[in-house]
């Protein structure tokens, strides 16, 4: 790790006016000036271990007073940015109200990274991909001119994107966005000049065709404060599944939430949310048509597995992912019905 | 040398259980009998260096600090092929904190082409070496280290490689020297064009058998495929490393090594020292596999920066450099074509297998094609593809584990074609004893009998049952010596330069001098992995407990034996009227004479009974006189898994693994070895890969988390049976187990995958996209 | 300058010459006998907010005893531990925050050393390997180890220690599953998991 200084703040308003820079715009365009966030710090010190960033001053928000509670009222839930995936598996109200976030929280990383990870920490981190981890491979998300991993003949692509891949074919890294995505949950954002505003999470991710070099909203300065997420109603189902190589602790090859509101085996509302199928948590917005205001069934489910992966374009070596997908969406609806 | 007879326990208790006789050196100690009889051996005695393992107290290279010690760090290339036409030092140099800097250049054996550098053959190839007042320093100076390459073409894929106009790893024609697991082994690489070297047609169990033709036409069915293993690293929890301290008169070294004897032999002849000014020290070892037999670069490197600084240097090199350059399993392809009659008797093998180590040899298949079975006709022609990366190690039962792979696959297929249960054909063509006594223990165990037809099971998550078998030759490092002390406080010391890798060298050695002065293995302190004592073997293809314990009782008895002369005299009678029993030595006429073992050696003209003892030939003799043991380590291995249809997903649920190693010495280190055996191979079944960019040219998951092996999570429920089976070949008759453990669990796996879905996979890591496909369920 | 590297026997030639695709001489050695003292130790005490890069002195309270320490921003609390304290007993595998061979407890909680900075301690409790058991007393756990022979090569075994004393702490009639799951960020090379997961279950029968 390079050197640099520390700055403890005491404040969000403390903090966000001693950062100067996002890590993302410090990793595609190196100002070595960088002063940005660290909470739980597994993501920062990790890309600064890899030297991809070199941060000059890191301002710890750790232990800003007020960002480490959680609460769960008639308006839902409510996390504050330093909360650990930890705290938050262990919380009543997420254990019985919100059965798909759990099941996410609880099978991110291991135990140890659970008690250190915070909730901002984990949505913001950057992705997995093993060309974006080396510092040796110059791609679109830093600055280079390539996605390595595209290549037809030499890319190594068994982990990544089969939607949304024609430019940067990364994978998001957060597999608990998958389920907040689900649960349509929001962001608590506060500015430089100590603007708070509320940011839906389904606008929060920012797609490489959008911006190859960031994949959140998040300005220099931005700090995120809260995550809430509504309250569910009586009848809200939900399912999560997160498919992994080792089941111990591992990266998603596929994970799927579905939150649905039911009437009897009548599906009255629904979202049905895929990450690690493109380079941010989306929605299968046409798959969720297929059951909604029906009855599932397994011919429907079957349909809107189909339907989710209808616009899937998968690489050399993940083609795999596509009845991965399908399998389980499929279970999943089966499952809420 | 005087011999008499003895009478030895022969043959597997349960199962044909009877004696021998035998002729054995005078000075070697009598017959024990089987391990119900014995106090010490065969126990599940616990490990004697537990303790300070689990308390944290264990200190291993890694946690050495000297006194004014600095901290080396290696510059990597980070191109695949080419030259290097500058270095720039200047920045680094100006770096507080750093105190030396060594630039590698070329030896005249690397010829005199080109400049002093020497070319870049690999991505992870050291250039450079830091040494710096701390880590950070010395990395950060490394970062201000200034290249320019003259990059290269390159090749990481072996078929590539195989092309006629693939760029050229080596020119020259090259050999090696196997660092350790394959005991004798050179490999030839002078043979060969472009990229290919070999093959190789022949090992010690000789060349090839019979004529193949004849042997085709004889046969009744037919099995001919190819199979594909992937390179895997071996990712030791501690990297390779030493400090070193170069004083004037003396190179100390504490290394992470598998072979402190080879560690220190090599860098006294790399700095032309007697080996008498180096030593070098290995107490706790974090872990090895087969890769760590060799000073690699970092020994150099740290012994040149110490040297240079007048200052210890720790230089242990990272998890990523570890993946990158110190050692992995050679991949392979091997196409084997099989032969049998109607009544299973095998007429013909053909073996052909290409495999890269990258810039290094040794990527044969092993002899498992050659020796496992009864054919008269036999053939093998093994190739090396020689790839741009990073060099192969000995990778725990090198060869083996891939050949395997290959041949216990296609001895399934083939009882399929002859409609035979799989183990029923075995018990037909296997002429080993104890793996018949394996596969009857196992299957009952395991309940094979419950097994049904490949493909037969309904749902969505089939199960499966799968069986391999496996053998490994007995080598014996005759060059083992062990010291064994006895103080006159009755305190008794074992030495050696021998060192425990963790497998339970140090506790086996206690066990054997324990029960044979006839104390508690806790009453016996040792000392080992210092080359200041007795050269022992490096731990590696099996071969410590047969090649070390022996001498270590050996030494025990004519200490023993020095001691009962000076007590026989105080009780004018004769040595061989006495015996060493629970802490005393006792008349063995008049028991009431006793005096405790503590007492014994008080009065003693010298303070210390000081004995070093080595071993001699198996009393039966060798099959070849360099070490090579009658017998095999075999073993009999089962697999239940399930695989999720709709997932791809496979799980091992089950495995029972039934082995063999003579007698055994201590049942819960076996089994520890053995759990390890069959968990790395899970791993290379299902699991692990290394993930090369072809593009680039670099190992893309050099990591921990991206470079997958099992956790907690992934682990079977494994049950491991140890068929003692006595053979009366030395004083202790005992055999190593961590090479056969590994050697059938990755084909088990693949014969149960394929009995639970009813489509083979050639090729590991079996993983979801490779059942989603084998299944047809994968479109594009 | 003398050349050291011309191995006579060809064994070590040909090693040499290829595998590790590197020869070694002195020629290229750079020696920098300055003699000085280059590592910061001119040690700053925090001012105010901001620490400086460059070593700070800092107090740190570690199994009960309050040590005070030379650190850097940079420095992390595996690297604190076993450089400045010598409590090697925390290992560093993966420096990664995978394989939790670096598991020390932060107020009771299990993390990993080498992704916590030092800086990040602050007044919480730090426990490692080397404070689980009381004096020579082993904690259950230790002994259980011991007993159902759970190490191997030892270099996971501290945080697999950790892992499974936390577990027991806060569960005293565990399932294997529930062993499984308290150990799954332990990676173990050597296969110890089975004899792990027996050890631990052991252990919280006698706790009993």
């Amino acid at each position: 790790m390079n050197k640099f200084s520390w700055y403890e703040a005491k404040s969000v308003e403390d903090a966000v006016k001693q950062v100067n820079n996002t890590v993302s715009e410090e990793l595609y365009l190196p100002s070595g000036k960088a002063a940005i966030f660290k909470s739980g710090g597994i993501d920062v010190l990790d890309l600064v271990k890899e030297g991809l960033i070199q941060p000059k001053t890191i301002v710890n928000v750790r232990n800003i007073p007020g960002l480490n509670k959680i609460s769960f009222d008639d308006n839902g839930l409510r996390i504050g940015a330093n909360v650990t995936l930890a705290e938050i598996e262990g919380n009543e109200a997420v254990k019985t109200r919100y059965a798909a976030l759990h099941e996410a929280v609880a099978h991110a990383a291991t135990p140890q990274l659970r008690n250190m990870s915070t909730i901002a920490g984990n949505l913001a981190q950057r992705t997995r991909c093993w060309y974006f981890r080396s510092s040796d491979h110059p791609c679109f998300r830093k600055g280079g001119d390539k996605c390595f991993a595209k290549h037809s003949e030499t890319g190594q692509n068994e982990n990544h994107a089969i939607l949304e891949n024609d430019r940067c074919v990364s994978v998001y890294a957060s597999s608990v966005a998958t389920a907040l995505l689900a649960y349509q949950g929001s962001v608590m954002i506060t500015n430089g000049k100590m603007e708070s505003r509320q940011v839906p999470l389904s606008e929060f991710f920012v797609a490489p065709d959008q911006d190859v070099s960031r994949e959140n909203i998040l300005e220099p300065n931005d700090l995120i404060t809260e995550i809430s997420v509504p309250a569910p109603d009586m009848n809200t189902k939900s399912y999560y599944s997160k498919q992994v190589q080792r089941a111990s602790y591992d990266w998603s090859m596929a994970d799927v939430a579905i939150v649905a509101q039911m009437n009897g085996d009548t599906c009255e509302k629904i979202t049905i949310t895929l990450g690690a199928a493109a380079p941010i948590p989306i929605r299968a917005y046409e798959a969720e048509k297929i059951v909604l205001n029906k009855k599932i069934n397994e011919e429907r489910a079957t349909r809107a597995a189909k339907v989710a992966m209808e616009n899937a374009k998968p690489l050399s070596k993940n083609s795999y992912k596509l009845p991965l997908f399908e399998s389980i969406i499929k279970q999943g609806l089966l499952e809420i019905a | 040398m005087e011999k008499r007879k003895e009478i030895f326990p022969f043959g597997i208790p349960g199962h044909n259980l009877s004696e021998i006789e035998r002729e054995i050196p005078n000075d070697e100690p009598p017959a024990w009998p089987v391990n119900d009889q014995l106090k010490e051996v065969g126990k599940r005695v616990n490990r004697i260096d537990a303790r300070a393992k689990v308390t944290g107290e264990a200190k291993y290279t890694s946690d050495m600090k000297l006194s004014g010690m600095l901290y080396a760090k290696f510059l990597r290339s980070n191109i695949p092929h080419g030259s290097i036409t500058s270095i720039d030092t200047s920045e680094a140099e100006k770096v507080p904190g750093v105190h030396g800097i060594h630039i590698i250049t070329k030896n005249k054996e690397d010829g005199m082409v080109g400049n002093e550098y020497p070319e870049i053959k690999y991505v992870g190839q050291p250039i450079a070496g830091v040494a710096a007042e701390s880590l950070s320093i010395a990395k950060d100076a490394v970062a201000m280290i200034k290249i320019e390459y003259d990059p290269k073409s390159f090749v990481i894929d072996l078929e590539e490689a195989m092309l006629p106009d693939a760029p050229l790893v080596f020119k020259e024609p090259i050999q090696r020297q196997e660092d350790g697991g394959d005991v004798g082994v050179v490999h030839d690489g002078s043979k060969g064009q472009g990229n290919l070297r070999g093959p190789t047609t022949s090992s010690f169990y000789g060349g090839p058998r019979g004529d193949l033709e004849k042997g085709f036409a004889e046969a009744d069915v037919m099995v001919e495929n190819t199979y594909r293993t992937q390179v895997h690293t071996h990712m030791p929890l501690e990297t390779h490393g030493v400090v070193i301290d170069w004083k004037p008169e003396e190179m100390l070294v504490y290394a992470s090594t598998q072979n402190t004897a080879g560690v220190r032999n090599e860098l006294a002849n790399y700095f032309e020292l007697p080996k008498s000014q180096v030593r070098v020290i290995c107490d706790f070892m974090g872990g090895g596999f087969g890769a760590k037999h060799s000073a690699g670069s970092f020994g150099p490197m740290a012994a040149i920066l110490s040297k240079k600084t007048k200052r210890p240097v720790w230089l242990m090199i990272d998890r990523k450099e570890e993946h990158l350059a110190e050692g992995n399993r050679p991949s392979s392809i091997q196409t084997l074509k099989i032969g049998a009659k109607r009544d299973g008797t095998l007429t013909a093998i053909q073996q052909k297998s290409h495999g890269t180590a990258g810039v290094a040899l040794g990527a044969g298949v092993g002899r498992i094609a050659q020796i496992l079975y009864d054919c008269p006709n036999f053939k093998t022609e093994q190739y090396d593809v020689l790839t741009h990366a990073g060099p192969g190690a000995a990778w725990r039962a090198p060869g083996n584990v891939q050949g395997a792979f290959g041949v216990e696959q296609a001895i399934d297929e083939l009882a399929e074609k002859l409609k035979m249960d799989p183990l029923a054909l075995r018990d037909k063509i296997d002429k080993s004893e104890v793996r018949k006594v394996e596969r009857s223990r196992g299957a009952e165990l395991f309940g094979w009998s419950n097994r049904k037809p490949a493909g037969s099971a309904s749902g969505i998550i089939k199960k499966g049952m799968g069986v391999a078998q496996s053998c490994w030759p007995r080598f014996v490092t005759l060059n083992s010596s062990i010291e064994v002390r006895i103080l006159n406080d009755g305190s008794v010391e074992v030495r050696g330069s021998v060192q425990d890798i963790g497998t339970g060298t140090k506790t086996i050695l206690a066990q054997v001098v324990a029960e044979e002065l006839g104390l508690k293995t806790t009453d016996i302190t040792v000392r080992i992995g210092d080359t200041l004592f007795p050269d022992g073997p490096g731990s590696g293809g099996s071969v410590v407990t047969q090649s070390i314990t022996p001498p270590a009782r050996n030494a025990a008895y004519e200490a023993k034996m020095k001691l009962f002369n000076q007590i026989a005299t105080k009780w004018e009678t004769e040595a061989s009227k006495l015996e060493a029993v629970d802490g005393f030595i006792i008349h063995k006429d008049d028991r009431s004479k006793k005096i405790p073992f503590k007492e014994a050696l008080r009065g003693m003209r010298t303070s210390q009974i000081s004995v070093t003892a080595s071993r001699s030939n198996d009393y039966g003799g060798f099959q070849q006189p360099w070490g090579l043991a009658y017998g095999d380590l075999g073993s009999v291995q089962f697999a239940e898994v399930s695989v999720n249809t709709n997932t791809g997903f496979v799980k091992v649920d089950r495995v029972v693994a039934a082995h063999s190693c003579g007698r055994p010495l201590n049942m819960s280190q076996l089994e520890s070895q053995v759990n390890g055996g069959v968990i790395q191979g899970i791993s290379y079944a299902l699991y692990e890969n290394r993930v090369m960019d072809k593009g680039t040219g670099h190992f893309m998951n050099a990591n921990v988390d991206q470079y997958k092996v099992p956790y907690s999570m992934e682990i079977p429920e494994i049950e491991v049976i140890i068929v003692e089976e006595y053979g009366a070949l030395s004083s202790t008759d005992a055999y190593g187990i961590g090479e056969p453990a590994n050697i059938a669990t990755a084909v088990a796996i693949a014969n149960a995958v394929y009995n639970a879905i009813g489509v083979r996979i050639y090729e590991i890591p079996i993983t979801p996209a490779s059942i989603l496909k084998a299944l047809n369920k994968i479109y594009e | 300058m003398k050349k050291l590297a011309s191995g006579k026997s060809k064994k070590s030639i040909s090693r040499r010459g290829f595998i590790r695709g590197a020869g070694l001489t002195t020629a290229g050695t750079v020696v920098l006998n300055s003699g000085v003292l280059a590592f910061e130790h001119k040690e700053s005490y925090p001012k105010g907010d901001l620490i400086a890069e460059g070593a700070v002195e800092i107090k740190m309270k570690v199994n009960g005893l309050s040590r005070t320490l030379s650190v850097e921003p940079r420095t992390t609390l595996a690297d604190a531990l076993r450089d400045q304290l010598d409590m090697t007993g925390t290992k560093i595998v993966c420096d990664r925050g995978s394989c939790s061979a670096c598991t020390v407890y932060l107020d009771g909680k299990p993390i990993n050393s080498c992704m916590t900075m030092a800086l990040d301690v602050g007044q919480q409790e730090v426990t490692t390997i080397e404070g689980i058991s009381s004096g020579e007393k082993l904690h259950p756990v230790q002994e259980a180890f011991i007993e159902h022979d759970a190490t191997q090569c030892g270099y996971c075994t501290p945080g697999m220690v950790m892992s499974c004393v936390h577990l027991l702490k806060h569960n005293s009639n565990p399932t294997l599953d529930d062993v499984k799951h308290a150990t799954r960020g332990n990676l173990c090379r050597c296969g110890t998991y089975p004899h792990v997961f027996k050890a631990t279950l052991s252990a919280a029968e006698k706790m009993k």
